[in-house]
């Protein structure tokens, strides 16, 4: 172990690790014969104090002001620091503030295009819808006014007396419409739906709901001695009528 | 040997309060400033040292380990590593080459030496110049003792003969500055108590 440390010692390293001329690789090994030897910890200690003792004997005074520039070095170096810190945390309130708004900005933005879209699609049904139910008055007023349109008064048999409707059939334009009226209240468990029995089948025409319809004119399919029926059924409609429930009927 | 100033000063430092540059300054302004003028050779070149390595000093403090070194050495450290940084960016500039001259070793004028140090300019006259040329080759100039050996051209052995006793003059020296160190760092504690 002594031969060990004294090769160490007589390497040099010690002495390079004092003034600092020494790899990376080599002050740790030094810094480990330090720590584990105290005859290496001992020489370090009396090379420190040499070198101070040495250094001191070649003490030079310098030059006068030259303490107040590093001084002020100091003073500029902190003020520097610190200036660059409020820098820094503006600069990182800034960056997260703009952050924050593209962020917010650019949800803003898709939640426009979303919206955006939703409209236009409402836009294009609603233009449907017209179309269709402009197309539907343009049938209807054709109907109406054509003079070889027949007007029918339906009334409501025993069981719905109330029952009023105007049916009008066009035999040559091969149209047919119905108005229901005025239809007595039903119990809320049932409704009054339509039928339409075409060339021997027969056809559902949908629920009538009482207040929605009243001016409205409902399309029928139009037939050659074709018959027209409302019948009660159970609320919702049912797949077939029930016979015993016809309220009224139209010939045409 | 850590003074009770020097405790003082790393904790200025590791606090970041700027008086400890000043007290730093104070203590070892002229040493340092030495140290940067045995590599440089110019007094310019050295205030500039000077200036940079307190800067590093400054920048550096939190890295400063009192286990590893004594403040001394790690302010000597960086001031020569500054010094030959300095050095050689001068020299790539003027492509000139790095003249050690070891025959300045002892060539310091009087005047230039602090009254505080006048004692240890006389104790440096008490070292035998083929001591203080080895001694000078190992601390200042970086030397290996097998590189001294080659620039002085002198054989390895005496190189190693020279050194031992350079240490140990320098070690009777600063052995008597020891004795002297306890009632130095009382008197320091009186002038400074104010400012604590």
């Amino acid at each position: 172990m002594k031969e060990k440390i004294r090769i160490f010692l007589d390497t040099d390293l010690l002495e390079k690790y004092l003034i600092g001329t020494i790899s990376e690789e080599e002050t740790q090994q030094v810094e480990r014969y330090i720590a584990m030897y105290p005859k290496v910890r001992e020489t370090y200690d009396e090379l420190q104090a040499n070198l101070e003792t040495f250094a001191k004997m070649h003490a030079i005074k310098a030059p006068e002001g030259l303490k107040a520039r590093i001084l002020e070095r100091i003073k500029a170096q902190n003020a520097g620091r610190r200036r660059f810190r409020r820098y820094a945390i503006a600069a990182s309130i800034a960056a997260f503030v703009f952050a924050g708004s593209s962020y917010f900005f650019w949800d803003q933005s898709q939640g426009l295009i979303e919206e955006n879209t939703i409209v236009n699609n409402k836009i294009r049904d609603l233009e449907e819808d017209m179309r269709e139910q402009l197309e539907d008055v343009r049938n209807q007023f054709i109907v109406l006014n054509n003079p070889q349109t027949k007007k029918y008064v339906v009334k409501g048999n025993k069981k719905a007396e109330e029952l009023k409707a105007v049916a009008y059939i066009n035999p040559v334009k091969k149209l047919s419409y119905i108005n229901v009226q005025n239809l007595p209240n039903l119990p809320e468990n049932q409704c009054y739906q339509m039928w339409a029995e075409v060339n021997g089948e027969m056809v559902n025409l949908g629920v009538i709901k009482n207040v929605d319809d009243k001016d409205k004119l409902r399309p029928l399919p139009y037939a050659e001695n074709a018959v027209s029926y409302i019948t009660i059924e159970p609320m919702g409609g049912n797949d077939t009528p029930t016979v015993q429930n016809i309220v009224a009927n139209i010939s045409y | 040997m850590s003074t009770l100033l020097e405790k003082h000063i790393v904790e200025l430092l590791q606090e970041r309060n700027d008086k400890a540059i000043s007290l730093l300054y104070e203590h070892y302004g002229d040493t340092l400033y030495g140290v940067a003028y045995k590599v440089v050779r110019d007094e310019e070149l050295a205030q500039d040292v000077l200036q940079e390595s307190f800067v590093k000093i400054w920048k550096k403090s939190d890295s400063y380990d009192a286990s590893k070194a004594k403040l001394f050495t790690w302010l000597f450290r960086i001031t020569r590593n500054t010094a030959i940084d300095k050095l050689r960016s001068v020299n790539t500039k003027s492509d000139k080459e790095i003249q050690i001259d070891v025959s300045d070793v002892y060539n310091l004028g009087v005047n230039s030496i602090r009254p505080e140090f006048m004692d240890v300019k006389e104790n440096l006259d008490k070292i035998e110049t083929k001591y203080q040329i080895v001694l000078d080759a190992l601390f200042f100039q970086g030397m290996t003792q097998q590189e001294a050996s080659d620039e002085l051209d002198i054989p390895l052995g005496t190189i190693k003969s020279r050194l031992k006793i350079g240490l140990r003059e320098l070690k009777k020296i600063y052995g008597n500055t020891m004795l002297l160190l306890p009632l130095i760092s009382e008197l320091w504690k009186d002038v400074m108590s104010p400012l604590f």
